[in-house]
């Protein structure tokens, strides 16, 4: 399946050192125009985020600068809501938010299924294999918004309940995954000669067998953090989500109040930034899906 | 025989599973939860009334004794009544359960029967044209966040600003008719939602089951197109879609859908469900948890029946 690619090609020339997944990856991603353009987005998104950590921009995202309801404007680019505040500040602000969901969630959820999920397979069979299990099963079916809401009482009043939520019901795939792919890894000649040359059992896992998934850890962090960036909305939307600052959910959540009275540039402009991101996420997920699995080849 | 043993061990093997899903939540929602004996007592409380408060809560009892209510509670199936409004948990599930039941039924099958189809029709063609398009927008819709579909599609259906056609929020159901006034924007958002994750889901499986030998060999021999898709790719597939379904089962029966029911004020279980985490109705909560835990139990046991069934090779071992 493996097959050079085209001889012909005047794009990039296939590259000349050594081969390994990730350079025949990168290759492959370099020659995928939607994935190309889905990263370019996504960096786009990422800039601005940057921009309200810094604070360069969408500072003012909370001061009543305006009338109730003002259209756009040069001044109010997406206009005023429903107290006057502007409504392109507030967007531009909760792009931070998600990144800040995303990014949290996607990193620790990945990290922790990594650790359990390779225990697991490492051991499958012992009893640190069915207590991991048996915990992915539980969490598992305890229904999302209902966790969500009981880490938010037993946390009280911190702002990280969704996040803490997420987290400890994200892992779940991620784990699944390695502990699967894992206990493929074992049964390798390296594995077992690293035993016999006595390599302690932790350095085994996590220096010689986990590295080798890093591929399904880098998608699986990208598909979870999409779901972080969705269900943030939602989560904020019920009013169990982000407490003090902004994001988009809020912004939606103010806007069931307007688009009856209709009044829509708040809802749009919450959705299409949310959608725009979310688009681009999922479609740079699949091409790094693509491009890293062995069986595909790269396309002209 | 066979059956019934199985059955047996099966429902033993799920006991760890309900005891962890009541013990997680009980900690969270309870044990560590928020302390109501300032919610029952009056203002400036004396010392005495705040004990016999926390006595009448039980709060003063050691832990397993405090999980063991619960655990009793579940196996007597009565869980006490709601605090919010005093109505007992099972008649409030009694009566909001046949709502979300009714409420999410046509979608998830519309839902995964449009699926299935755009999915065969996006494997059959696949790579070409039909194919791009089908997954293209499936790329498209699965982006779109259901709460945005939810407005969205009540802003088109059912406000001034745009058709106009069905009640904006509500459950009012006397009749066939009502019913179908109700439930048609729901259900419209519902399978909008679904169809991307469904025709991705079924075009995978089914590209799967297409590129075998034996489905090749037979398209060589002319084996219509009907027959080829029944007796020899759906049969083959039934086993990743009938996993899928069955696990969608709890969710439609329990939680419902909370995000739709809460926004169009349908008083389904979802609703009851988010109306007792605002406010706090743990006997409420104590019940939805632990029903999903012993529904998801019950829908694995049959599950794995539904396996042997379809697949005489899959032993009840």
């Amino acid at each position: 399946m493996n097959a050079q690619p085209p001889a012909s090609d005047t794009i990039a020339a296939p590259p000349e050192r050594r081969e390994s997944l990730w350079t025949k990856a990168a290759y492959k991603f370099r020659r995928d125009r939607v994935g190309v353009w889905s990263l370019a987005v996504v960096l786009v998104y990422m800039a601005i985020a940057l921009g309200v950590v810094f604070g360069w921009w969408a500072t003012s995202w909370a001061e009543l600068e305006g009338g109730k309801w003002e259209p756009p404007s040069a001044e109010h680019w997406f206009g005023t809501n429903i107290i006057g505040q502007d409504i392109f500040d507030r967007a531009i602000y909760s792009t931070r938010t998600s990144f800040e969901v995303g990014l949290v969630v996607a990193i620790l959820a990945t990290a922790l299924g990594a650790v359990l999920g390779a225990l697991a397979g490492f051991f499958s069979g012992s009893w640190t294999d069915e207590i991991i299990l048996w915990f992915m099963g539980v969490l598992d079916s305890i229904p999302f918004i209902l966790f969500v809401a009981a880490i938010a009482y037993s946390l009280g009043d911190t702002p990280y309940a969704m996040h803490v939520a997420m987290i400890s019901t994200f892992w779940i795939t991620a784990g699944r995954l390695v502990r699967g792919e894992v206990i493929k890894l074992r049964g390798q000649e390296y594995v077992e000669a690293a035993h016999a040359i006595g390599v302690p059992e932790l350095t085994i896992i996590f220096r010689h067998v986990l590295p080798n998934t890093s591929h399904i850890l880098l998608v699986q962090a990208t598909i979870t953090f999409v779901a972080a960036i969705k269900s943030e909305v939602i989560l904020s939307f019920l009013g169990i989500g982000v407490k003090d600052g902004m994001s988009w959910g809020l912004m939606i959540a103010e806007s069931t109040q307007e688009v009856l009275a209709g009044f829509f540039n708040n809802f749009l402009a919450a959705s299409v930034l949310l959608f725009g991101l979310v688009m681009a996420f999922n479609l740079f997920s699949d091409a790094l899906q693509d491009a890293l699995d062995p069986r595909t080849v790269a396309e002209s | 025989m066979e059956l019934l043993q199985f059955s047996v061990r099966k429902l033993i093997a799920g006991v760890p599973l309900v005891i962890g899903v009541t013990l997680i939540s009980f900690l969270l929602m309870v044990y560590f939860g928020p302390d109501k004996t300032f919610d029952l007592l009056g203002k400036n409380p004396t010392a005495e009334q705040i004990a016999e408060v926390r006595e009448q809560l039980g709060y003063n009892k050691p832990f397993l004794v405090r999980y063991g209510e619960y655990v009793r509670e579940l196996v007597t199936f009565n869980f006490g009544a709601s605090e919010s409004t005093g109505e007992p948990v099972t008649s409030l599930l009694a009566r909001t359960i046949p709502v979300s039941v009714a409420l999410a039924l046509p979608g998830f099958i519309l839902g995964n029967l449009l699926g299935v189809a755009l999915g065969l029709l996006a494997a059959y063609y696949r790579g070409g044209l039909a194919d791009k398009f089908i997954m293209g927008s499936a790329a498209i819709g699965m982006s779109i966040s259901f709460l945005i579909v939810i407005i969205a599609f009540q802003i088109i259906f059912s406000s001034s600003f745009g058709l106009n056609l069905f009640p904006v929020r509500g459950w009012d159901v006397n009749s066939i008719g009502d019913y179908v006034s109700y439930v048609t924007v729901p259900t419209l958002a519902t399978v909008f939602v679904a169809l991307g994750y469904n025709t991705r889901f079924y075009r995978s499986v089914i590209v799967e089951e297409m590129s075998r030998d034996h489905v090749r060999t037979a398209r060589a021999f002319g084996v219509p197109p009907a027959p080829l898709f029944y007796k020899l790719i759906l049969k083959n597939a039934l086993i990743p879609i009938i996993t899928r379904i069955m696990f969608s089962i709890p969710v439609i029966i329990i939680s419902g859908s909370l995000l739709l029911e809460q926004y169009f004020g349908i008083p389904g279980v979802g609703k009851a469900t988010y109306d007792a985490i605002v406010t706090g109705d743990q006997p409420v909560l104590k019940a939805v948890v632990a029903l999903t835990a012993i529904l998801l139990v019950i829908v694995q046991l049959l599950t794995d029946i539904l396996y042997r069934a379809v697949d005489p090779r899959v032993s009840l071992k």
